[in-house]
């Protein structure tokens, strides 16, 4: 690591926020070379070469053929965190149990400044090729668990995030406006369940409700998602909806009572 | 004494009210702070944050009202801490967990005790004398309902939850019918099982709320059986037909007709457990049905009327005398609740769980 990058930014050191800037945008892409990302990331070639090639040394890069992609090093450091996550325990038999009656793609999913990342997921019969992975962020207003989690949120916070941060495009159906989103908020708040309208994703449709403490305080999220000719009205108005609010419910009281069950 | 209440909900607040008007000393514990809060207003008890510190208070007994999957781990370290326990019925959420209770229950050698309340009530304790003394001859059939009108309790918390509750109408007021059923036949065998369950009202928005019970917290849950009807068998071709409710468009009931060979008995107890026996729309509370051949061949219907008392109350005092003396209550034991468990098993086996 050059002496120049480990230089403290504030209370950042500048060459572990680059050490991240550059897993990033590996994860973005998948697999890459180091002149892609040194160009993507205004970095020289041999400075992006050197972070490499440590990070690949421990496991957190895997070389391959003249291209870098993520390494198992990070799933390790995943996998642990998520196991640190107390909903991660009680909710996961719910949502795989949730998989096996709807067939569907099940998900249990946090926020994190922000961004909604998927923590666990089962798949059910239907589903041949998961769409999504543990572990992936989303937007919020375009998708239910976020919705699910903006709903929840205190008026001021709500503000904080709608402030200044645009609602980015993703399909025709995607809430982009904020007042027409506060209103669907409200909406949510009554129903205890947020939907996504191919508002994401064209042709996929997603059913979510969050899952608080008694203290109120959020714990995350599950949701239900497929394609749309696979949810039909009947079953994204009403079967998965009433199938979720039951799943998040028991996800509650267990919580409330997980020093004195088994789940935890 | 020092009394330790583990789940301070409906049942938890009326144990207390109870154990204070006794003079008894509360020791209480519940890990949902809205509850807590609730308790703690409408009572004067020294409250614990967990298990480990309300089973090291010095307590001679532990009261198990908490919702019907976590009666377990409860129960479990109260026999650990070598307390005796009063758990409020039905024993578990399932037959596997009832199982590790009684179990639990006899390694330690401690008094358990299942709330099935109903049969300290006078009327069903003469009933049942009336079948022991043989004054009905041999019992060869029951017929018992317990049905409501509009009275799934607390549409949308625990008890509506077939995880937390293990199930809805059968194991909660199904529990009740089975446990008497079960004692007027002196615990028999059960042969054959033929059982309908239904889920006709809980999604309903168009719901009535007539009769609640408990509360109507956020309605969240709803996936069990709001209405049940079973045919059993028992050893020697005895028989029972239950028909129970939460919800049912048909007389609000809770009755049971004993047909023996030699005379009849129909016991009615429909009194809700708030109210005051017996209430207004009571027309028999309990009648005995005979033939006699003085003269003429002529029937004799007699109105029994044993005085009224609080079944809810004399279950505590028993349970409270039983843990003074160390002497095991005569009805009401784990054994006879892992029996009614057995069976609601077996019920919910033969509806193959088909109505969600």
């Amino acid at each position: 690591m050059s002496e120049g990058d480990s230089q403290p930014r504030g209370e950042q050191i500048k060459s572990v926020a680059t050490a991240f800037r550059i897993l990033e945008a590996v994860r973005t892409r998948d697999r890459v070379g180091v002149t892609e990302l040194a160009d993507a990331l205004d970095l020289p070639k041999s400075t992006v070469h050197h972070y490499l090639s440590t990070l690949a040394a421990d496991n957190y890069l895997l070389r391959e053929d003249g291209t870098y992609r993520l390494g198992l090093g990070l799933f390790t450091l995943g996998a642990q965190a998520r196991t640190q996550e107390r909903i991660f325990h009680v909710a996961k038999p719910n949502v795989d149990r949730l998989a096996e009656t709807t067939g569907e793609q099940a998900r249990l999913v946090v926020e994190r400044d922000g961004h909604g990342i998927t923590l666990y997921q089962a798949a059910g019969e239907n589903v041949d090729d998961p769409p999504t992975y543990a572990g992936r962020v989303e937007d919020l207003h375009c998708t239910a668990a976020g919705k699910a989690f903006l709903a929840e949120l205190p008026e001021d916070r709500l503000d904080e995030l709608l402030s200044g941060h645009p609602l980015p495009y993703r399909t025709e159906n995607t809430i982009t406006d904020p007042s027409e989103l506060r209103e669907t908020l409200a909406e949510i708040r009554d129903r205890g369940v947020a939907f996504d309208d191919e508002e994401r994703d064209a042709g996929v449709r997603c059913v979510a409700s969050a899952i608080s403490d008694r203290e109120g305080e959020l714990l995350g999220a599950i949701s239900v998602s497929g394609p749309s000719d696979r949810i039909d009205d009947e079953r994204f108005r009403s079967e998965i909806p009433s199938r979720l609010r039951n799943v998040v419910g028991v996800v509650e009281f267990n919580t409330t009572y997980s020093e004195w069950s088994d789940a935890v | 004494m020092d009394i330790g209440l583990v789940g301070l909900g409906k049942h938890g607040e009326t144990h207390a009210e109870f154990l204070e008007e006794l003079g008894h000393t509360v020791h209480a514990v519940d890990l949902d702070p809205r509850v807590k809060e609730r308790f703690v207003e409408r009572f004067d008890a020294r409250m614990y944050e967990g298990l480990p510190e309300l089973y090291s208070a010095g307590l001679d007994a532990a009261i198990i009202s908490t919702p019907n999957k976590f009666h377990e781990t409860a129960a479990m370290k109260a026999f650990e801490a070598d307390l005796d326990v009063l758990i409020e019925k039905p024993l578990a959420h399932d037959l596997e967990s009832a199982e590790r209770i009684a179990e639990g229950a006899d390694d330690s050698g401690n008094i358990c005790m299942c709330g099935y309340f109903h049969r300290f009530r006078n009327r069903v304790q003469l009933a049942k004398a009336y079948v022991e003394s043989g004054r009905l001859g041999e019992v060869t059939h029951i017929d018992a309902r317990y049905m409501r009108r509009r009275g799934v309790p607390g549409l949308g918390t625990w008890y509506t939850s077939r995880e937390i509750a293990g199930g809805g109408a059968l194991i909660d007021v199904g529990s009740f019918v089975i446990d008497l059923v079960l004692d007027f036949y002196d615990w028999p065998a059960l042969e054959q099982v033929i059982a309908t369950a239904r889920s006709d009202f809980g999604d309903r928005s168009d719901y009535a709320y007539l009769e609640m019970w408990g509360e109507d917290d956020e309605a969240k849950m709803y996936d069990v059986e709001d209405s049940v009807t079973v045919f059993l068998e028992f050893e020697g071709g005895r028989t029972a037909h239950l028909e129970l409710a939460w919800a049912a468009n048909a007389q609000r009931c809770h009755e049971y007709n004993i047909r023996g060979t030699e005379a009849g008995v129909s016991l009615d107890i429909t009194n809700p457990l708030e109210s005051v026996d017996p209430s207004a729309e009571q027309v028999r509370d309990f009648r005995l049905y005979e033939v006699r051949s003085d003269v003429v061949d002529h029937y004799v219907d007699s109105e029994v009327i044993p005085p009224a008392n609080d079944p809810f109350r004399d279950e505590l005092a028993t349970f409270l005398a039983a843990v003074e003396t160390g002497q095991s209550p005569d009805r009401c034991m784990v054994q006879q609740a892992l029996a009614v468990q057995r069976v609601i098993e077996r019920i919910y086996e033969a509806t193959d769980r088909t109505w969600v």
